[in-house]
């Protein structure tokens, strides 16, 4: 059972989330160790085996990203491994260039006005770019899911920027 | 988890920080990602005539494991061929900053930035 299935949901790139979630909750309150507190230890180790597969299979379909890369996974679409090197020579100039953007912020005359401009530039960007891989999951051809392979990986480098967005949001204004 | 001291060496004083100017012929640039962590790392090697690394700068946006051994790479490259340059392996680098194995792809970004660098050289030179 994948993990459309198990909310019975479907299978589908654009997920409804208030549907997702209150399957999950469903889900969630079927296996809660309130109810197995008579049963057996098996029983309750069985109960929170599941609760914990629930949980982990919400997490997966709730993020766009992780959504992305199980669909393709369960396509059998050779994902090159997170660890390998990705080499696409102009995309990383650009994004050295956001995080000297990112660096200058604390800097800047206005930070407040440096900080919207990083989050407006971060967030069209990342838009394009997945809006560019949802095409490409729905297409489902040897040629776009390569394509969205990619896009993905180019995905996680603003997610990653992003946080480091947060950090810094949370650094100036932490005092 | 504790960095090596090696590490925090270089993290803390990273040798060769910079740039060079990307247009000068002589100069080859290395660009390379981590997308499981976000890093990007950018090596450039400013390489003589006769095939020898002159000066070596680095830019990496990434954890203290990414700019150590970054930094600790252009310290490596300078004097050496490009041929000498290209077989350092990510091994030496992890096993010089005791990295432990979750940084290990910390020392082939490294190591694919060399690469990266002498590729774009070969290319440069081949134009």
């Amino acid at each position: 059972m994948n993990y459309f299935q198990l909310f019975n949901i479907e299978e589908s790139f654009d997920v409804d989330i208030s549907q997702l979630s209150s399957s999950y909750q469903t889900l969630q309150k079927s296996v809660h160790p309130d109810k197995f507190a008579h049963t057996s230890e098996q029983e309750q180790r069985i109960a929170v085996q599941k609760s914990a597969q629930i949980n982990d299979a919400y997490q997966t379909l709730k993020n766009p990203l992780l959504r992305a890369e199980y669909i393709l996974t369960e396509r059998g679409v050779d994902m090159p491994s997170e660890q390998n090197t990705f080499g696409d020579t102009s995309f990383l100039m650009h994004q050295m260039e956001l995080r000297e953007m990112l660096e200058d912020i604390e800097h800047a005359s206005d930070v407040d006005q440096a900080l919207l401009e990083a989050q407006r530039v971060f967030s069209s960007e990342y838009l394009e770019l997945s809006q560019q891989m949802r095409a490409q999951i729905i297409e489902n051809s040897d040629a776009s899911n390569s394509g969205a392979c990619d896009n993905l990986r180019k995905l996680k480098f603003y997610q990653k920027l992003n946080i480091e967005l947060d950090r810094l949001e949370d650094s100036l204004f932490d005092d | 988890m504790a960095y090596s001291e090696k590490v925090l060496d270089h993290y803390e004083n990273p040798r060769n920080v910079g740039s060079l100017d990307k247009n000068d012929p002589s100069v080859a640039t290395g660009m390379v990602g981590a997308p499981a962590c976000g890093d990007v790392m950018k090596l450039q090697l400013k390489i003589s005539d006769t095939g020898i690394i002159e000066d070596a700068k680095f830019k990496t946006y990434g954890c203290g494991s990414a700019i150590a051994s970054s930094s600790l790479v252009t310290e490596w490259v300078k004097g050496k061929s490009i041929d000498e340059a290209g077989s350092i392996k990510n091994t030496d680098i992890a096993e010089e900053l005791a990295l432990p194995p979750v940084k290990i792809h910390c020392s082939i970004l490294a190591e694919d930035a060399i690469k990266a660098a002498i590729e774009d050289y070969k290319t440069k030179q081949g134009k």
